[in-house]
């Protein structure tokens, strides 16, 4: 193993991080539940990498918002977003993100009894929306149950 | 120390603070400031809260002895800044404070991000009053103030409001982490992307860059003295509890009651806050948050324990008390180890007379959130980020 680590690291390193990497001009964020082309054009000037995992169904887009934050979107062979996640110093913009589920999201955020505090757990119907953290350094996911490609488990989006 | 010093520095508090100050602040003398809060674990000003640690600030119109006591502020180690209520503030009072303006005389408002939401409001300045130390003319945020309440959207696309006592579930928050100021990235020179300050014209806000002074930020940083970090004293709990006295002291090492003694000092990533957390050889991201109201830590699945059934599956819910264990690591490589427990939240919750749950928990997969349990039973100090202490400069935690 080690003697093969500087003869032939360029096979190495795809063989120990099974990912090929893609990059993009310029993108945006896709939306929850729709087909990733719905690119929205929010005037962000950001850099997606797409990783395709092998032996995964499911693609993974990486972007970093203007804010910092570093967002993921979990792309099904349909190509529809069925999850985001996201890390850094502050919440990427949730509207853009969510689309059409951002006001369900929003509604029961603001009717669910809020007993725990600092760890945000929303499910209502299919979505599924988690927010943890503190100022400066907020990690977060959104997912659809019913869409999560066979093979992709709710775990695997972080 | 003299009963008759104290009440001389109870009437001429001013002349006092610039006598100590005259001292240096080096820790060397003893300050005769007051320099202990109470603190309390109750249901708070809602009561319903869980594992809520509260104090009361004063809050007063600069300069003057227009002021007000607020009770139930929720005591918070992982954000920075004074935030009260609008609907807890007096007319009289809140009419008092000073608005905060930018170079075009715009007012100044703030979208404040927390992890679970956020609080919109203008920012104000006030002299904060706890215990016998005071900050002068620093800029806080009062929340949801009726004259601010179109809250613009890009500041709720990063969560919903908690503007209201309902939603708040406290009558402020007293932000006293290891960092000085809530946006360093808003600063002018920055990118200033992140959505956190606004001027106001009327009803209509954009996003703007605000000077570090002129920001939200940690009072302690602003007193006159005791003002390298705080101690929080908790006692242990050994299971459920109506209600939890403690106390809140400012100052590492100024004054005899806030030596670190043995305290191990647990150093942290100076842009996050956070230090690492490893559970069974897997490491992440932590805090010590008493603004968090339990131990939220990994997924059921790598905990090994259930949550629990819907309402409060942000909850676990082990069949029974559930010991582990996990191991802290600062950026200075000191480490140990913490054992806690968890118990069922579903039966926790069923006393509805207990605020204290020392064995409360929930999954947090992303992050280990040592939440206010962690603090019962420890001495843990904060230590602002350029301050000196006894054991180097701050940021860091020590317990």
């Amino acid at each position: 193993m080690s003697n093969c680590f500087r003869c032939a690291d360029g096979a190495l390193l795809r063989g120990i991080v099974f990912a090929f990497i893609l990059l993009i001009g310029s993108s945006a964020f896709a939306v929850l539940g729709q087909d990733v082309s719905s690119v929205q054009s929010d005037g962000a000037r950001i850099k997606a990498a797409v990783s395709i995992l092998p032996g995964r169904s499911y693609s993974v887009h990486q972007m970093r918002a203007p804010s910092g934050t570093s967002v993921k979107e979990f792309v099904s062979p349909a190509g529809q977003v069925f999850g985001v996640s996201w890390q850094g110093p502050v919440t990427p913009d949730l509207r853009k993100l969510l689309g059409d589920y951002f006001d369900p999201y929003m509604q029961a955020a603001q009717t669910t009894p809020r007993v725990s505090r600092r760890v945000l757990h929303i499910e209502t119907g299919d979505l599924v929306v988690e927010s943890a953290g503190h100022m400066r350094f907020i990690v977060g996911r959104a997912y659809l149950r019913s869409k999560l490609p066979d093979g992709a488990a709710a775990d695997d989006i972080r | 120390m003299t009963f008759g010093r104290l009440r001389i520095i109870g009437i001429a508090h001013g002349f006092a603070i610039l006598w100590l100050a005259g001292c240096g602040g080096g820790g060397s003398h003893k300050s005769a400031v007051i320099n202990t809060a109470p603190l309390v674990v109750n249901a708070g000003p809602t009561n319903n809260y869980a594992n809520g640690l509260f104090t009361t600030v004063t809050i007063c119109a600069s300069g003057t002895s227009t002021c007000q006591d607020v009770s139930g502020v929720l005591v918070d180690t992982m954000s920075y800044g004074v935030r009260i209520l609008s609907s807890a503030l007096s007319a009289s009072v809140s009419g008092a404070l000073t608005q905060e303006k930018d170079a075009n005389g715009n007012s100044v408002a703030e979208c404040a991000q927390f992890s679970d939401g956020i609080t919109w409001g203008p920012v104000k300045k006030a002299d904060v009053k706890i215990a016998g130390e005071q900050a002068s003319g620093l800029p806080i945020q009062v929340i949801g103030d009726p004259a601010f309440s179109a809250i613009p959207a890009n500041c709720t696309s990063a969560g919903a409001p908690e503007d209201t006592l309902q939603s708040l579930g406290t009558n402020g928050i007293l932000g006293i982490g290891p960092f000085v100021q809530d946006c360093p990235a808003c600063a002018p020179g920055t990118t200033n992307n992140q959505n956190f300050y606004y001027a106001c014209v009327g009803s209509s806000c954009s996003v703007t860059t605000v000077a570090l002074p002129q920001q939200v930020q940690n009072p302690v940083a602003a007193f006159s003295v005791d003002n390298n970090g705080v101690l929080v004293e908790l006692p242990a709990v050994s299971s459920s509890a109506i209600s939890l006295n403690g106390s809140l002291i400012f100052g590492i090492g100024t004054q005899s009651n806030n030596s670190l003694a043995s305290a191990h000092v647990f150093k942290l990533d100076p842009s996050t806050g956070n230090i690492n957390t490893t559970f069974k050889t897997k490491s992440y991201p932590s805090f010590l948050d008493t603004g968090s109201n339990a131990y939220f830590f990994l997924d059921s699945a790598t905990a090994g324990v259930p949550t629990c059934p819907s309402p409060a599956n942000g909850f676990y819910c082990p069949s029974s008390l559930t010991n582990l264990s996990a191991t802290n690591t600062g950026t200075n490589n000191a480490s140990g180890s913490v054992s806690f427990s968890i118990d069922n939240a579903d039966t926790l919750f069923s006393n509805a007379a207990d605020s204290v749950f020392p064995t409360l928990g929930g999954p947090n997969s992303g992050t280990f959130d040592w939440g206010l349990p962690f603090f019962y039973g420890r001495d843990v100090f904060v230590a602002i980020e350029g301050a000196q202490t006894p054991a180097g400069t701050g940021p860091y935690w020590a317990y």
